[in-house]
């Protein structure tokens, strides 16, 4: 059963200046949550608040708590690497390594002390399906990554956080880069993991979180503003400001 | 209309000095190339090259113990550097804090400026003591050029090391981390892999420097034509050899000839470090 994520008061400032403020957010296990919010707004920093990922930007402050299940991440006694093996993310941007496509889905288990080849290959084929891509790459593992399309490389990197088996997924517009094929592949996707994973989702694109969240999260000036069932806010907004995002009137 | 005729001028201007800049390399090897050409058309002419005695006296022209000198102080040289150039980098791309790594790039690019007769001054004052001191001979000797020379490439080596480590996008680096990598794992199978290219060149950069260096390998190697005996036995080089000789055989001489072809093979080496840094490169 996939775990919830909580944070109590999450607070993170790059270089003394605030980002984030006072977030109390809950994802529940095997839901979809999506966060939405205008550009700049500390989205990304939220999710990377999630893997201790923030910790690898120069500058950055983190205070507050956040909860794997009841496992505070940022307890001084967490061993960073098994954490984020259970948190998995993927970016904005594609990002495969300048490998083959084997290697990529690959590298998480070999990180983590799979060598048999014969498991190596089962656990790139399993991700691969789950990320519905294998039926376009089967016979041909050994390509270089970088060949695929956009599409493509965005579900490799998928299947490269499935790998390693986590329980939450964190999405960074994963869309954003692509065509609406790819992106409609993707979406159908997510739906499909839903359950099987926590997963907290970032997006611009409104339709995107309205067809494929449970929950929608607000957020503006790094303030968590509103959160709700997916279909109620966006019908019927609690907070003025959520209402003028939604219907494209938002000003800072 | 002038746009056009300016554009025109500035094209021809660039053609130009593109077309002096080959002819003068051409024009560089051919020279060398018909200079040595006395040694290499007599017979026996590789035998009598690659002997190990050179004697002017009495007509011999081995150039073994100076390929020798070069091959061991060059490769002894990178044997000692490569592995500290590559700490220094990894050092300064991962370890140091964010706010002190453009100092500590500009420092070592500071530090390549030095000349190398400053390199070999202190060599003279420090490593040839040393070396008397623990070795018991002359201290003037292929050891002594080869610790002089590395550290000579260590900041070179060490900058390029660290461009190229901090050249791997960061994306990379952060999709490791996410995948629960730690800093060693993510250095050892993303970063070198990746930075690989860079890294080869930058050996390349060091290999060609260490082949090529003479003022600072005279001031220490002792200068001696024999055969070095080890390590600890003083020696020549190619390019120190050449230095020495230089003044001493007017052209058209037996002896020219065989600067020459010093040079020649000097000048092959490196033909060789071009075709292997294309080949790094992935260009055929
Ligand atoms: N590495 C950093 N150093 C300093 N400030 C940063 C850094 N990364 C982000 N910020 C700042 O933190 C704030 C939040 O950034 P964040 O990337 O979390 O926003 P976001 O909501 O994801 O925006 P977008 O929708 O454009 O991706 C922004 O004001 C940004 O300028
Ligand atoms: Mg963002």
């Amino acid at each position: 059963m996939a775990p919830t994520i909580r944070t109590e008061h999450l607070s993170v400032s790059y270089h003394r200046t605030p980002v984030l403020h006072q977030i109390s957010l809950e994802a529940a296990g095997g839901e979809v949550l999506a966060l939405i919010g205008p550009s700049g707004c500390g989205k990304s920093t939220f999710l990377r608040a999630l893997n201790r990922l923030v910790e690898e930007t120069p500058g950055a402050r983190v205070e507050g708590r956040v909860y794997l299940g009841n496992m505070n991440i940022y307890a001084p006694s967490v061993d960073v690497t098994q954490l984020r093996r259970r948190v998995g993310m993927v970016f904005q941007a594609p990002n495969p390594f300048p490998f083959s496509i084997f290697d990529n889905v690959a590298y998480g288990p070999r990180l983590h002390g799979v060598t048999d080849a014969g498991e190596l290959r089962r656990i790139v084929e399993r991700s691969l399906q789950e990320a519905a891509l294998w039926d376009e790459v089967r016979g041909k593992l050994r390509r270089p990554a970088l060949t695929l399309s956009g599409g493509q490389q965005q579900r490799l990197c998928i299947a490269r956080a499935l790998a390693v088996d986590p329980e939450v997924l964190l999405l960074d517009e994963p869309t954003a880069a692509l065509d609406p094929l790819s992106t409609e592949k993707i979406e159908e996707l997510i739906a499909n993991l839903r359950g099987r994973y926590t997963i907290v989702m970032v997006t611009h694109n409104l339709r995107q979180a309205a067809r494929i969240s449970d929950r929608t999260a607000f957020f503006a000036e790094g303030r968590l503003v509103e959160v709700g069932w997916t279909r109620q806010m966006f019908t019927a907004p609690q907070d003025p400001r959520t209402e003028q995002y939604l219907t494209g009137r938002y000003q800072p | 209309m002038r746009d056009q005729q300016r554009e025109k001028v500035i094209q021809s201007v660039t053609w130009g000095l593109g077309g002096i800049f080959v002819l003068l390399g051409f024009g560089l090897m051919a020279m060398v190339l018909v200079g040595a050409w006395p040694t290499l058309a007599e017979p026996h002419a590789l035998a009598r090259l690659l002997s190990p005695t050179w004697d002017p006296m009495r007509d011999q022209w081995g150039l073994l113990p100076f390929l020798l000198g070069t091959a061991v102080v060059t490769c002894l040289a990178l044997a000692i550097v490569v592995p500290l150039a590559l700490a220094t980098g990894i050092s300064i791309s991962r370890m140091l804090p964010w706010s002190l790594r453009p100092q500590a790039v500009r420092l070592l690019a500071a530090l390549t400026a030095i000349p190398s007769v400053v390199f070999g001054w202190w060599g003279l004052e420090t490593v040839v003591p040393a070396v008397r001191i623990l070795g018991g001979q002359a201290g003037f000797s292929l050891l002594a050029a080869a610790i002089v020379l590395a550290l000579m490439l260590w900041p070179t080596l060490g900058f390029l090391f660290a461009e190229a480590l901090m050249k791997v996008p960061r994306s990379y680096v952060e999709a490791s981390a996410a995948l629960g990598a730690s800093d060693d794992q993510t250095l050892v199978r993303i970063l070198i892999p990746s930075a690989w290219p860079q890294l080869m060149n930058a050996f390349l950069v060091a290999v060609a420097r260490g082949l090529g260096e003479t003022v600072a390998v005279q001031m220490v190697i002792g200068g001696q034509v024999a055969m070095p005996a080890g390590l600890l036995s003083p020696g020549a080089t190619l390019t120190t050899q050449l230095l020495t000789d230089a003044t001493l055989f007017p052209p058209g001489t037996r002896g020219h000839a065989a600067l020459d072809a010093m040079a020649l093979a000097l000048l092959a080496a490196m033909g060789l470090l071009v075709r292997l840094s294309a080949r790094w490169q992935g260009q055929p």
